[in-house]
């Protein structure tokens, strides 16, 4: 974009171009990532200006809006029919921990490349940072057996710069037990968290080098492995 | 050898403006309850401020929400917040607003201004977190850019009629909306 333009981006993101030249300034955008990065941030320091001024709108307009809004159509999607439900095909290569573990890591390739469907509302328990990491646009889903029979499913944003795991296909432990989640390099294991199986958890993506694994541990969880673990994961393969 | 380090995400609530966003992209009807909820004081009084006729800043609101309803299929959250689109969304038809009617006006031979009060008595303004933070990022702001900004975000000029109001020269005013903005985004950067 030419220097002349790239200063319209605040009067741009304060809807004080006319028309035309706005018309002008978004097809730049198009082909200015860095211009885009940059009206977004000045657009948030508006709509913060704007919220400032909040007041509470007469109580009236709320069902007003709402019986407005239930006899209005959706758009549809702006990806082609099709690319909505269809993820990237990633290859699930899930790499064992160490050789001793390999017999008792039963992950089974290429289960399925998912993407959550509508049926979540359906009462999941999953947590919203970690339905965020599934749900998100970029995201790379898959889903592997555990060596203790259940099923998890694990997800990358590239985006987001977060990885989830959705651990309610875990079998249920009995309450002298958790499900344990840690940070593997190399020899190096660290202890990340314990688990609520149905809400599963988010966490930042790790180094390209990090792996994550999931063992079970007496209640309160450990300082370090006390089993061997029923997965594990290289982010970078999910 | 340092320990691996691996850090969860602290929970979100379940007001999460992005994620009733999301529910609302699949036609979940009580997720835009929520967004209404959430969003409704912020839209009706930026309304209330650009338009400045309660009855016009109903209609503006209820403009927006359907705009966000409808839309909702197509927001990206890569690509900025939930609240900053719908903030942008009712800037947008706020402004529309303002400059349909100053149009009529101009077409009906009719220059006096709306002689509407700023502030009625009973609203109920919102001492929202943002209030502060941004009164304080206002004031760090040069004159100009102050001046530059606020007529254009909150009565809807266009920087050419700024520009004319202020008497400057239209590359001195696009460049303070720039600047202006620049320094509102890093200020409450650091507030946040």
């Amino acid at each position: 974009m030419s220097t002349d333009l790239h200063t319209l981006s605040g009067a741009y993101a304060l809807n004080a171009l006319s028309a035309e030249e706005a018309e002008e300034f978004r097809r730049h955008l198009e082909a200015c990532p860095a211009c885009s990065q940059e009206v977004r941030e000045l657009q948030q320091a508006a709509a913060d200006l704007g919220t400032s001024e909040a007041i509470a709108p007469p109580a009236h307009l709320r069902a007003q809006v709402l019986a407005a809004a239930d006899r209005t159509p959706q758009m549809p999607p702006r990806a082609p029919a099709g690319a909505v439900v269809e993820m990237p095909r990633r290859r699930w290569a899930p790499r064992l921990l160490v050789a001793a573990a390999a017999a008792v890591l039963i992950a089974v390739g290429a289960i399925g490349v998912t993407q959550l469907q509508g049926d979540e509302e359906q009462g999941t328990l999953l947590a919203t940072e970690v339905v965020q990491v599934f749900e998100a646009e970029d995201a790379n889903t898959a889903s592997m057996e555990t060596a203790n029979g259940g099923t998890i499913r694990v997800a990358t944003s590239p985006g987001r710069g977060e990885m989830a795991v959705d651990t309610d296909e875990l079998p249920p432990l009995d309450e002298d037990h958790v499900y344990q989640l840690w940070a593997i390099q190399g020899d190096s294991i660290s202890a990340v968290g314990v688990l609520d199986r149905e809400k599963g958890a988010a966490m930042e993506m790790p180094t390209p080098d990090t792996e994550v694994a999931i063992t079970v541990e007496p209640v309160g969880g450990s300082q370090q492995p006390t089993t061997e673990p029923i997965m594990q994961v290289n982010p970078s393969d999910v | 050898m340092p320990e691996p380090e691996l850090r969860l995400v602290p929970p979100r609530g379940p007001a999460d403006v992005d994620e009733l966003m999301r529910r609302a992209a699949r036609g979940d009807a009580q997720a835009f309850e929520g967004l209404y909820d959430e969003l409704s004081s912020a839209v009706y009084g930026l309304a209330r401020r650009v338009v400045r006729d309660p009855a016009r800043a109903e209609d503006v609101t209820q403009e927006v929400f359907l705009d966000v309803w409808k839309q909702a299929t197509r927001f990206d959250v890569e690509r900025g917040r939930a609240k900053t689109w719908v903030m942008t969304i009712a800037h947008r038809r706020a402004v529309d607003a303002v400059r349909r009617s100053e149009a009529q006006k101009r077409q009906d031979h009719h220059g006096a201004p709306d002689e509407v009060s700023h502030d009625e008595p009973g609203d109920a303004v919102i001492a929202s977190e943002e209030h502060g933070a941004v009164r304080e990022c206002l004031g760090t702001l040069t004159d100009l850019q102050l001046e530059s900004v606020r007529l254009a975000y909150f009565n809807g000029y266009t920087y050419g009629e700024v520009a004319t109001l202020l008497d400057k020269p239209l590359p001195t005013i696009k460049t303070r909306m720039r600047d202006g903005l620049i320094r509102l985004r890093d200020c409450l950067e650091g507030a946040r």
